[in-house]
C-alpha cells in the first residue's frame, strides 16, 4: 500500500473535525533518498497525510458518494520539525465547509505535540460519470475499493463510530 | 514614491491577507504577526520579500529584523535583554513601539514587536525619503 | 549508507529530465506519468491519478535544485512553505508533467519560487499542452536559519551521488550504438 498515507482513525466528529495518524517508518523506502543519513518524511508526504485524513471524512459525510477526493488548492503551508522514523504523526482536519461538490478545511500535524505542518486545503469531490456516464462502473468499483480500505482502517483503530 | 498611511495600511495589509492565509478583517493596525495572525519564521522571509515587491523597496539584511543582538552577552543575559541591548535596539529599530517589550525584555517574547502597524511605519521610512 | 552509490536516488526522484536549466534564472523539468509506478495504484484503485501532492514535490525538487545552484550547492535547502498551489485537471498515465519555475528572490535565509504545471498529452489523437496548475513556494536555507532544529552538519540534501545524477539530468546526450 504504497500510497496509504493515514494508518488509523483516532477520532471522528461527522462532519466536523478527524484526527488520524500515520507512524513513520524506517521501512519507507523513500526515506533511503530523504535524506541520505537524515531519513525525514517528506513535507509533501505530511500534506498528502492531511488531505487523505480530510478526504475521509468527506466520504464518511456523503457516505462514499464520490469515487474521486482530491487537492484542488493549498494555502499556507508552513512546516516546522522534522518527522524522523520512530514518531507518529496525528493530523487534525478540521472542517470549514463540506458541500456537495467541494470541501474546505484547516489542517494541523503534530509529532509529540510539535507543530509539523499547518494548512488550508480546498478538496474536489469527482465521479467520472459527470464527465463521462460510460465510466459509472470505474466509480463503483473505486468506490468499493475505498469503502473496503477504510472497514481495514477501522478495524485496528481504537474508535467506534456512531451509527 | 511618497505614500500617506493609510495607502501603505492597504497595501500591507494585502501582503499579510496573502502571506499568512489569514482573512482581511483579522489584519488589524494592533494585531501581533506571529501570536495574532500565526506567523512562522519562513513567514517573516515571505512578508520581506513581499513587502519588497509591492512597495519596490530593498529590505538589507537586519534593517527590519534586527541581528547579531540576541547573541551577545552585554545584550542579552539570562534570556533577557540588558539596558544597553534596549539602547542599540532602539536604534536599530527607530520605526517601532518597543514599550511592551521594554517593559518585559523577555527575548523569547521579542516577536510581539512586530505588530502590523510596525511593518506600516517601516514601509513609511523607505517610500518617503 | 551516504558514500554507498548503490543507494542512488531513486526512490523519491520525481523529475525525469531537465530541458531547461538558467542559473538563477529559470528551469524546466519533465516527469512521465506511467502505469509502471506502484503509488498510483493506490490512488486510486481502479482510476489512477498522479497524486497532487506528488506534483507538488516534482516542483519542490525542481526549484530546490535551482535555487540550489543559484548559491553553489553551499547551504542544505529545505522546502518551508507553500503559499498556494492550485490544480485544475486530473493528470492520467501516459502523460508528461512540465514543470516550470522560475526565481522571485534568493538571499541568504532563503528562497522564494513561482511555478506552474502544465501536461503533454494528445486530445483527438493530436498533441497537445494543457494547464494543470500553478505552486508558488518558499526554502529555507536551514543552515543560515537554524529556528532550533537538530540537524547533520554534512549536506544530506546536496551529496555527491546527487551532484552526479545531477549532471546527467541536464546533459542532451545523443548516443548512437555503433553499427555492427
Amino acid at each position: 500500500m504504497k500510497f496509504v498515507l493515514v494508518d488509523q482513525l483516532v477520532s471522528l466528529e461527522p462532519g466536523k473535525r478527524i484526527v488520524m495518524a500515520k507512524n513513520v517508518s524506517m521501512a519507507e523506502e523513500y526515506l533511503a533518498d530523504h535524506f541520505p543519513g537524515f531519513p525525514v518524511l517528506p513535507g509533501v508526504m505530511m500534506l498528502e497525510a492531511a488531505i487523505q485524513a480530510a478526504a475521509w471524512l468527506v466520504r464518511v459525510e456523503s457516505n462514499f458518494a464520490h469515487s474521486l477526493v482530491v487537492l484542488k488548492e493549498a494555502r499556507g503551508v508552513r512546516y516546522g520539525t522534522f518527522v524522523a522514523p520512530g514518531n507518529t504523526l496525528v493530523i487534525t482536519a478540521e472542517a470549514v465547509e463540506i458541500a456537495a461538490g467541494r470541501s474546505d478545511f484547516k489542517i494541523k500535524g503534530a509529532v509529540n505535540g510539535n507543530n509539523a505542518i499547518q494548512a488550508r486545503i480546498e478538496l474536489a469531490h469527482v465521479n467520472l460519470a459527470a464527465t463521462d456516464p460510460a465510466m459509472q462502473p470505474i466509480d463503483r468499483n473505486v468506490i468499493t475499493a475505498l469503502k473496503e480500505r477504510w472497514q481495514t482502517i477501522l478495524q485496528h483503530s481504537p474508535v467506534t463510530l456512531p451509527a | 514614491m511618497p505614500m500617506t498611511q493609510e495607502e501603505v495600511f492597504a497595501k500591507v495589509k494585502e501582503v499579510l491577507t496573502t502571506a499568512l492565509a489569514v482573512d482581511d478583517d483579522e489584519v488589524t493596525s494592533q494585531a501581533k504577526l506571529s501570536e495574532d495572525l500565526g506567523a512562522e519564521s519562513i513567514d517573516y522571509l515571505d512578508i520581506q520579500f513581499q513587502l519588497e515587491k509591492s512597495f519596490s523597496i530593498k529590505i538589507p539584511k537586519g534593517e527590519l529584523t534586527p541581528e547579531n543582538l540576541f547573541t551577545n552577552p552585554e545584550y542579552v543575559q539570562n534570556g533577557r535583554m540588558t539596558p544597553k541591548g534596549l539602547a542599540e535596539l532602539k536604534t536599530r529599530m527607530p520605526f517601532a513601539d518597543l514599550t511592551g517589550f521594554e517593559a518585559d525584555p523577555d527575548i523569547n517574547k521579542f516577536r510581539d514587536v512586530f505588530t502590523v502597524d510596525t511593518l506600516v511605519k517601516y514601509v513609511m521610512t523607505k517610500v518617503n525619503t | 549508507m551516504v558514500n554507498d552509490h548503490s543507494a542512488l536516488i531513486m526512490r523519491w526522484i520525481w523529475i525525469d529530465k531537465f530541458e531547461k536549466f538558467e542559473v538563477n534564472v529559470a528551469a524546466v523539468a519533465v516527469k512521465n506519468v506511467s502505469l509502471a509506478e506502484d503509488h498510483l495504484h493506490d490512488h486510486f484503485p481502479g482510476f489512477p491519478v498522479m497524486p497532487a501532492s506528488l506534483m507538488i514535490e516534482g516542483m519542490a525538487q525542481t526549484s530546490g535544485i535551482l535555487v540550489g545552484a543559484a548559491r553553489n550547492f553551499k547551504e542544505k535547502v529545505i522546502l518551508a512553505k507553500i503559499g498556494k498551489a492550485t490544480f485544475s485537471r486530473l493528470v492520467r498515465p501516459g502523460e508528461q508533467i512540465v514543470y516550470s519555475a522560475k526565481i522571485v528572490n534568493v538571499n541568504e535565509t532563503g528562497a522564494a519560487i513561482e511555478g506552474t504545471i502544465s501536461v503533454r498529452t494528445t486530445v483527438g489523437g493530436q498533441p497537445t499542452e494543457i494547464s494543470v496548475g500553478t505552486v508558488d513556494m518558499m526554502f529555507s536555507h536551514i543552515d543560515n536559519n537554524m529556528s532550533g532544529m537538530k540537524f547533520p552538519d554534512f549536506n544530506f540534501v546536496f551529496n555527491s551521488q546527487f551532484m552526479e545524477l545531477f549532471e546527467t539530468y541536464r546533459r542532451e546526450l545523443n548516443v548512437q550504438l555503433p553499427t555492427t
